[in-house]
Parts: C-alpha cells; structure tokens; sequence
C-alpha cells in the first residue's frame, strides 16, 4: 500500500471517527461551531497559529519532496553506472579510455539501430567561476558550476533519456568539431570573430549564468565565458526534475584539456531491463579484473545521494515537533478559556441530562474542529510553495556532492500528512481541558 | 586595559548590543525615579500573571519552545554570516587552482605560494614559518569492502605545528586543551604516522586513541597508510576531522613513484590549498597582485581570495535553504509565538474586564492599563525567552556537543554567547507585538459599557 492510500485511509479513519462522536455525543456540533464564532478573535487567533505551523512544515516538507523526486527521476533501472573502485563521488573517480572502452561491451549493454552500444562515456569536473560584480548577490563572488565532458551527446542523451528543449547537440569529431565561430560583442570593445567551444546546458544553470549577461536566461547562440575561454549555447536541455538540469555537457576533448582531467569519471550503460542491469553490474564488480571499478545500477546510485535529504527530514521532524508543541500549547490555553466563560452552559447541559463524557466529547470535538480549520487554510497557504525552484546540493555524505536545482512539490500525501499532523495538534491540546470540562460540577457551576 | 574592560569593549562592538546597554541604562534610571510607582505596578503585574497559573505557565512553555528552535536557527545564520563576513584586518587568505574544484596543484608551488610569491625587491614576503599553511586532502577507509559513513576517514595533512597557529576556531578550546592538542602535534613531528581524530569521527568508526589501522585509500588510489591514533579533539568543530603529518604522505607518493614504472597520477596535483594570514585589505591586493603576475602558476593557474570570499562561494549551493530558515522559518515562528501570547492576553482582558473598569473608576488612566497588560506580556516572554536561550545555551553546548546539522564543511555550530541577550530580546519584541491590540483593547474598554451589561 503506498504513503498516499495509507495517509488517505488515516485521514477517512479520522473523520469517521469525528462524525461517530459528533453522533454519540449529542451536544449539537453546531454549538461548538457557534461558540467559535462568538469568540471570534481567539478563535481566529488559535487557528492562524495552526495556519502558521503547518503552513511551515508544508514549505518544508516541499523542499525535501522536490529533493526526493529530483533524485527519484535523475537514475533509469535499466541503466548501470560504472565509477573506479573507491570513487565515493564522479569528481574523485577515475576510469582509463582502455577500460571504458571495454566496458561498453558487456553483453548486457543494448545496442542502437547500427549496432553500436548505448553507453555514455562521461568526464565531470566541477568548474569554478568569478561572478560578474552586476550578478553578485549577497555578496558571493565566485560560484561551481558542473560540466560534463561528453563523447557523442546524441548517444549519452539516448542512454540519460534526454531531449533538447530548443537548439542542437553540440558538434563532434576530430577535425574541429565542437567549436563554433562567433563574433563577440564585449563592452568598450571592437567586434571580434573567435572560435567558442560548443555546449548544450540545463535549464537551470542557463538561468543561473543568464543575470551575469543580463539576461533572464542563456538561450541558443549565446556566447559566454567559463574558465579560460568563450562557450556557445548549442542547445538547451529538456532536463527539467534531473540532476542534468544543473550541468553544461561539452565535447570530451575539450573538457578534458581545458580542465585537466583527461581520464573519465563514469561510463554509464544502457541495457534492456532492470533485472539485465542488475546483473550486469554485479557482473562487472565480481568479473571484471582489467580494473577494479564498481559498477552500480543508476536508480541505486541516486538512492544513495539521499543522504542529505534524509538529513533535512529529520531537521524538519525535529522543528516541526517543537513548532507543534507550541501550537499545542495554544489550543489548551484557548480551549481552558473557552471552559471558564462557559462554565454555566456546562452546569446548564449536565442538569437538561447531558452525561460528563458527552460534554468531554463536545468540547473534544471544538478543539478538533478549530485545528481542522486551521490546518486546511495550512495547506492551502503552503500548497502556494508548489512550483518555486530553489538550489541545494545532494550528497551520500562520503565526500563530493552535486549541486541541484529542484523544483518545491506539494502533493497529495503532503497535505493529507498536514491535516493529520493539525488534527493531532488539536486532539492533543484539546484533550485536557476536555477533561476538565468534563469534571465542572453541574451546582457549583450554577451557584 | 584590564580583561573585563577588554571584554566589555568587545560586548559594546555590536550596535545591538549597544543600543540595547543604552536602553538598559534608561530603563534602569526611570526606574530608579519612579521606584515607587514602578514596584506598585510590577507587583500587580506578578500578581494577575499568577491568577491563572495553568494559562501563564502554558503561555511560557510555548514561548520557550519556540525561542529553542529560533536560537538554533539563528545559531546556524550567526556562524555562516560571521565566516563569510570580509575583515579588514588580521584575515585569512586561501590560494587554491583558478578554475577547478577540488583544487589540485603541484606540491612545488608550496615553496613561493607559502611566501605570497615575492619576486621584486619591495614584494611582500608571508613569513611562511609563521603565516602559512599548506592542506592536503587524503580520505581513506578502514573497511576497503564496505565504503560508509561509518568507516571514512578524512585527514588534513599539514605540517602539526601549524594547527594551533593557523586554524580557526582555537577560541573553542581551553588553554589546557591547546596545550595538549601542541603536545600531540610535537609527537606528530617525531613519528609521522601518529594522529589526531575529531570526538565524533572515532565515535562513528568505533576506534579508541591509541588504536592503530590500515587506511586503504580512496583518492590516492593505492596509497595505503598505516596510522595511530594518537588524541582526540575535544568537543569542537574539528568534531569529524583529523589531521595527518604532511611529510608522511609526500614520503608515500614518492616510495609509489620509486616503486612503479609510473609516477603515481595525484603526483603533480597533491597540493590542495595554501593558506596565509595576511595583515590587511592593501597588503592582500598586493599579494593577490604578485600570484596572479607570477610566471610561475600557469600550468595549473592559481587564484588567491579572502577565506570569507571562499566560504561563501561554498556556502552557494546552500542559498536559497539559508534564504528559507533566515527569511520563512525564523519569522514564521516568530508569528506564531506573538500569536500565542496574543490569544493567553486576549483571554486575560476578556474575562478582566468588569475589573479593568473597577481600575477606571477608581482613578488608573488608560494608558496605564495599556501598560499594565502590556506588562504581563512582556514580562512572560522575556522571562520564558530568557530562561529559554540560557537552557538552549547550556544544553545544546555543553550536553550535545553543539548543534549536529552538517553544512558545507562545518559539521557542528555552537550556540554564540551572544544567543543569552537573544531569547530575552526575541519574548520582549514578540511579547510586545502580540499584546499590543489586547492591551489597546483593554483600554478602550467604557465603563459605563459593562456596568449597564452587569445591571
């Protein structure tokens, strides 16, 4: 059963629950209703601190789902990523052309239509670039953007399952490929004609590097400068919910010069199933004996960069718990204010033949209904987070890391788990004074 | 100048501070004058709070548990801004590969980098004994089958002597401990192999100091190291890291390049960063001026940048969550505590107010009232903020060891002293905002209104 079906029977337990003691009670739920309105500024006061709390925790929450669903679509099952043994991240590995290049033919490999194999050989630098001072903010100076060193781009986007979104793949082969003759347009300066390396990028890292040409965003034909020479955008990858949305892919050779690494981080496989990707890197670690390399299927690979969104969870775990005992708190002082002003009507339903347990679930129910109120107008302020983008960096936690641009994602199971979290809060901070309620003794409340 | 008047000199640095000292003084000398009046009305106030325990005592409770989460969320903002905040003096500068990450250079770029690389008569010239720092980065594992969390290790390796000299955040230690972290480094010195290892890295790969292990390297491929652990770090932000004598790696390369046919691959790229301690902004712009000039650092080129330039550029890929806790979380939490002395004060007045117009007839003018409640606010929150940033101090620092949310490469953030004027700054200001409309309400109340209700 999956987190949504789980939550939504949770949810329905709930409110049957609420309608089953709103039935057996007795007290008409429209008195609690109208009691909340004629306090009305408490009562509005009470709920916009449970809007306020899980509001927060969906904004939260958001962010690690987007993280967890940039991880979730970044990695195909049937593909196999191969990195040197030992390389706790793509920067730190290292993979000889001899290897790589018999690597692509593991039999479980699939091959394209002239029988090629579908492998992607890749090289990954993280490239470290000054800001221009008109795109500075809050102060930093330089930023890391990750470029890819790619043989055939055609291939590596068959085998990552990616388009381009406008433009073309960058150029290849030995006699000049890759490069493009633009003529440079720099302020202050004549027009000049220079050779720019071709590059496709993500959509993401074109509208980071846009601000820095005053541009929203780098389009195809834009000239720009990374390292120590000019790059042409060939394209623009369709890379939206992917890790690639963050990267500049170039031709190998250029890469592999330009930035001093001229062995290849990863190789990545494409073969005809899950279960022939399992096999095949397992295949790899135990029989392949050219090198040692470790070979892991890409799903598990991006699994296994987690680690940072698992860090963030349990930090919001933490906050919201303590956030919710404040809201708790909240509703107790609410709901004992509500017992004190109303402690004649309490005297007044035990004398007409109320019983004390019908009284506790009256004022049970208030508490509830206050936190229901509360957490829907929670889950719509928070829901409104859906769609922003944000940059954060994912890692194991062994060293290395990449980083991201992901997109916030409410979804349904968020804001079921939210309702459930308010309605808690409300159980809990209702309870007492429901009990207290329930002690008042019907003369001395009348006397 | 006496430690205390040095102390209270840097206390006063801060504008906030200052201005908070003036409004101390202030409020201290109104309430000197008006000793008389100010007592009357303190002790009405202690008294309507104590009326209702269970609302103030909720009340108080909620306020503290939300100035816990503030504190450690500004804990975190405080330390990442106090890093990446430019000095003009006394700063740190860190010469790393101009266009790649991690940086990898030559191990004979030390010699010149180390001395801000001189090369005409009236360069500045770092001395290198004193004022410069090399880092080479070695991870390695103590399971070679199983690389995790729990069997990493990463070392600094640097020259032993320099790490009480050069490395930040000595202010974390005691002088007994600096003195003990030098003898260990001493010993570093005689024999190479021995090293130094952070409370929590020993903790997670379950070894004691004086235990020896085999690293098997993962990124000097086949540089395979033999250690002994020699100390522990005291609680710190040196928590998860260790540090290795230099000189027993380079002596490994170079046994590696006389063995094998090939020299090994991290040869020429085992220099990772240089750091130097520069005097002020002139004298870094000269140094700057004579590296990025040098013929010497082309192949791979060099940059020089301020620490706190190089943090922050680390610190990138963490914006826009930074931009969330400083800009959403805080104030968020914030609301909601205001909201919830808003509703204990709006309940307070609700059920006070046939006393509030006893209190107008008998002579209290409105403002009074407006004070009286505002009062009871002000003295909930900043009594609950305040015992709330000394326990969060205390318990976070002195029990947990610091706050443990790993960010870029500082593992662990300590609360600040400055995090005790915090929580009582934070109950006032919210204690403050949430019962100004209560105590406006309470004000405004007509007597004539309430007692025509009674009759």
């Amino acid at each position: 059963m999956d987190l949504v079906t789980t939550l939504a029977i949770y949810f329905a337990a709930v409110i049957a629950g609420f309608i089953l003691l709103a039935f057996l009670g007795k007290v008409p739920l429209k008195y609690s209703l109208r009691n909340l309105i004629v306090r009305w500024p408490i009562s509005l006061m009470t709920g916009l601190a449970f809007t306020l709390v899980i509001g927060l925790l969906m904004v939260m929450l958001a962010f690690v789902n987007g993280m967890y669903r940039l991880t979730g679509s970044s990695g195909y099952p049937d593909n196999v990523l191969v990195l040197s043994d030992g390389a706790t991240d793509e920067v730190f590995s290292h993979l000889g052309f001899r290897d790589v290049s018999e690597i692509e033919f593991h039999p479980s490999v699939q091959r394209d239509e002239k029988g090629k194999p579908l492998a992607s050989w890749e090289t990954y630098v993280i490239v470290n670039q000054p800001i221009p001072s008109h795109a500075r903010k809050d102060g930093r100076k330089r930023r890391f953007i990750q470029v890819r060193g790619i043989l055939d781009p055609e291939r590596s986007g068959q085998v990552h399952r990616l388009k381009l979104k406008s433009g073309q793949w960058f150029t290849t082969g030995e006699g000049g490929g890759g490069v493009r003759e633009v003529t440079l347009h720099e302020p202050g300066k004549e027009p000049r004609t220079i050779g720019a390396g071709e590059v496709v990028m993500g959509l993401g890292i074109a509208r980071e590097l846009g601000p820095d040409y005053r541009k929203e965003s780098l389009e195809p034909g834009d000239v720009f400068s990374l390292g120590d020479r000019y790059w042409v955008v060939a394209g623009l990858l369709d890379s939206h919910d992917s890790t690639f949305n963050s990267e500049i892919w170039a031709k190998w050779k250029t890469v592999a010069e330009r930035f001093g690494k001229e062995t290849f981080s990863t190789v990545v496989l494409k073969t005809v199933s899950p279960e022939e990707a399992q096999r095949a890197a397992k295949d790899l670690v135990q029989n392949y004996k050219k090198a040692a390399v470790q070979a892991v299927v890409e799903t598990e690979y991006y699994d296994s960069l987690n680690n940072t969104n698992q860090q963030f969870l349990i930090a919001i775990g933490f906050v919201a718990a303590i956030v919710a005992i404040g809201g708790i708190f909240g509703i107790m002082n609410t709901m004992f204010a509500a017992i004190s002003q109303r402690v004649n009507d309490i005297g007044v339903l035990r004398i007409l033949g109320f019983a004390p347990w019908q009284i506790l679930i009256s004022f049970f129910l208030e508490a509830l209904l206050l936190a229901f109120i509360g957490g829907v107008a929670g889950c719509l302020a928070g829901s409104f987070a859906d769609g922003f983008t944000a940059s954060s960096i994912m890692s194991s936690g062994t060293g290395g890391g990449k980083s991201i641009m992901l997109r916030l994602t409410v979804d349904l199971k968020m804001m079921l788990g939210g309702l459930l979290f308010s309605l808690a809060m409300g159980a809990l901070g209702g309870f007492l004074p429901a009990i207290a309620a329930m002690r008042v003794k019907p003369l001395e409340s009348l006397r | 100048m006496g430690s205390w008047e040095k102390s209270f000199l840097q206390f006063l640095d801060s504008p906030v501070r200052l201005g908070l000292a003036v409004l101390s003084a202030i409020l201290l000398l109104f309430f000197i004058i008006r000793l008389g009046s100010i007592y009357f009305f303190l002790r009405l106030i202690f008294l309507n709070l104590t009326r209702n325990l269970v609302r103030t005592g909720l009340t108080a409770v909620a306020s503290f548990m939300l100035v816990f989460v503030v504190t450690l969320v500004w804990t975190i903002l405080w330390f990442l801004n106090l890093v990446t905040s430019e000095k003009s003096k006394d700063f740190k500068a860190i010469v790393s590969e101009r266009w790649q990450i991690p940086s990898q250079m030559p191990f004979a770029y030390q010699g010149a980098l180390s001395e801000g690389a001189p090369a005409m008569e009236g360069d500045f010239k770092v001395d290198s004994s004193r004022d410069a720092m090399t880092w080479q980065f070695y991870g390695a594992t103590i399971d070679p089958t199983k690389r995790t969390r729990e069997s990493i290790l990463f070392f600094f390796c640097m020259e032993p002597l320099k790490f009480t000299k050069m490395m930040d955040g000595m202010d974390e230690f005691t002088p007994k401990q600096v003195e003990q972290i030098n003898h260990w480094c001493e010993e570093m010195v005689k024999d190479k192999r021995k090293v130094i290892l952070g409370k929590d890295r020993l903790q997670a790969i379950n070894k004691r100091v004086g235990e020896r292990l085999k690293l098997t390297s993962f990124n000097y491929k086949d540089i395979d190291l033999e250690i002994e652990i020699i100390g522990e770090f005291p609680e710190s932000r040196y928590n998860q890291s260790g540090i290795m004598n230099r000189d027993y790696l380079n002596d490994a390369v170079d046994a590696y390049n006389r063995k094998k046919p090939l020299k090994h691959p991290l040869t020429a790229k085992s220099l990772n960063l240089v750091w130097l301690r520069l005097p002020e902004t002139p004298i870094f712009q000269q140094v700057e001026k004579q590296i990025s000039e040098s013929p010497s650092f082309t192949a791979p080129a060099v940059k020089i940048e301020t620490a706190a330039s190089g943090v922050a550029t680390f610190l990138d890929a963490y914006r826009d969550l930074l931009w969330g806790l400083r800009w959403i979380l805080a104030p968020f939490i914030l609301a909601t505590m205001a909201l919830i002395i808003a509703v204990a004060i709006s309940i307070s007045v609700r059920e006070r107010r046939k006393e509030i117009a006893v209190m107008k007839v008998i002579g209290f003018l409105p403002r009074q009232i407006l004070f009286l409640v505002l009062g009871e606010a002000i003295l909930v929150g900043a009594l609950s903020g305040t015992a709330s940033s000394l326990g969060t101090y205390f318990l976070i620092n002195d029990y947990f060891g610091g706050i443990k949310f790993p960010i870029a490469f500082f593992p662990v953030f300590l609360i600040p002293g400055d995090a005790l004027w915090w929580g009582t700054a934070i109950g006032v200001g919210t204690g403050l905002a949430g019962s100004l409309f209560p105590s406006l309400g309470a004000c405004r109340i007509r007597v004539s209104e309430v007692f025509s209700r009674i009759s």
